[in-house]
């Protein structure tokens, strides 16, 4: 009870100091000039470029190996909830998408037709890299995006743990 | 000691702020050499060598903490004697969710650190945030979107509360 009423009033203050991230805000077309986005909103757009050509994969995999769906659907909605928080912080002038989540990817088509066991290895060395790829950028990022950018890399990481506990159990 | 070699923080605010990071990581990583403490009295013989590797992983960045401290001119935060448990732990099930718990705080902790200014404590604190996510991982046998931090935004509750 006691720690039930801390963890709330934890997230409570947690929501209020949460800094936005981008440059501008939107319907700032209407005002005027939009300000150029900064560095760190080109990193996040590469971050969530990433999200979606991993969320393309799993969907990939999954309609090429349905077996293979209890296994892979909980990472895809892991992919998914990260996908959400990155666009979240991405506020960019009106005429900017965002999230085009529908975007089909070369790479997420890559792994259809493939065996299961081929298929994940593969989405293990995608979730490597994409760990990877993150943990090598947040030092340019600002506190709260690095913070960000550093539990997701830690998520992906565990992904990838987790599809090879899965490739070694067969 | 990887990240141990020396926050090169300058002015006394940055200074300020990396410790009281640090000292947070120091008592989540007590909290949770305790806790496993705890956990591997539960456990049975494979998994309580589970535990001990990961109680030595915690011991190890806590004597790295250490350091970095006493470098920045700094008093580690000491070990309580004993740490309210977040919840009953008996039999096998709560001891792995307790490691599983534990871990989540320490990576919290960890995040604090990422907020950092100094690029090379940055990239440590990922680096065992990272560590804590794999532990847990290992544990429990299933992962979650973002290790250390609360599902809806900023970091979790990042000290593990000690008893009266």
């Amino acid at each position: 009870m006691r720690a039930d009423l801390r963890r709330r009033s934890v997230l409570a203050a947690a929501v209020m100091t949460v800094p936005l991230v981008a440059a501008g805000c939107k319907g700032v077309g209407a005002l005027g000039t939009p300000p150029e986005p900064g560095p760190d909103v080109a990193m996040l757009r590469g971050a969530i470029g990433t999200e979606q050509a991993l969320i393309a994969r799993y969907r990939s995999a999954m309609a090429g190996s349905p077996a293979l769906s209890g296994t892979l659907g909980p990472l895809l909605a892991q992919h998914r909830e990260h996908l959400a928080r990155l666009t979240s912080m991405l506020i960019e002038p009106a005429g900017h998408s965002a999230s085009p989540d529908t975007t089909p990817s070369a790479a997420g088509t890559a792994a259809a037709g493939a065996g299961p066991a081929a298929t994940l290895a593969a989405l293990e060395a995608a979730e490597a890299d994409a760990a990877r790829s993150l943990a090598s950028r947040l030092t340019l990022a600002p506190p709260a995006l690095a913070q960000l950018m550093a539990s997701i890399a830690a998520s992906e990481a565990s992904h990838a743990l987790l599809l090879r506990t899965h490739q070694a159990g067969g | 000691m990887t990240g141990a070699a020396g926050p090169a923080t300058t002015d006394p605010a940055g200074r300020a702020r990396t410790a009281a990071a640090l000292q947070s990581a120091l008592a989540a990583e007590n909290a949770a050499i305790y806790g496993y403490g705890v956990a591997g009295a539960q456990l049975g013989t494979a998994a309580r060598a589970q535990a001990l590797r990961d109680w030595t992983q915690h011991e190890v960045a806590r004597d790295q903490l250490q350091a970095m401290l006493t470098s920045l001119g700094v008093k580690p935060v000491a070990a309580q004697p004993a740490y309210r448990l977040p919840f009953p732990v008996h039999g096998t099930r709560a001891a792995i969710s307790l490691a599983g718990y534990l871990e989540n705080q320490v990576a919290a902790a960890y995040l604090g650190i990422v907020a950092l200014d100094d690029s090379r404590l940055r990239t440590w604190g990922a680096g065992q945030a990272r560590a804590c996510a794999l532990r847990a991982t290992t544990w429990l046998g299933r992962t979650v979107a973002f290790p250390g931090l609360a599902p809806g935004a900023g970091p979790a509750t990042a000290r593990p509360s000690a008893s009266p």
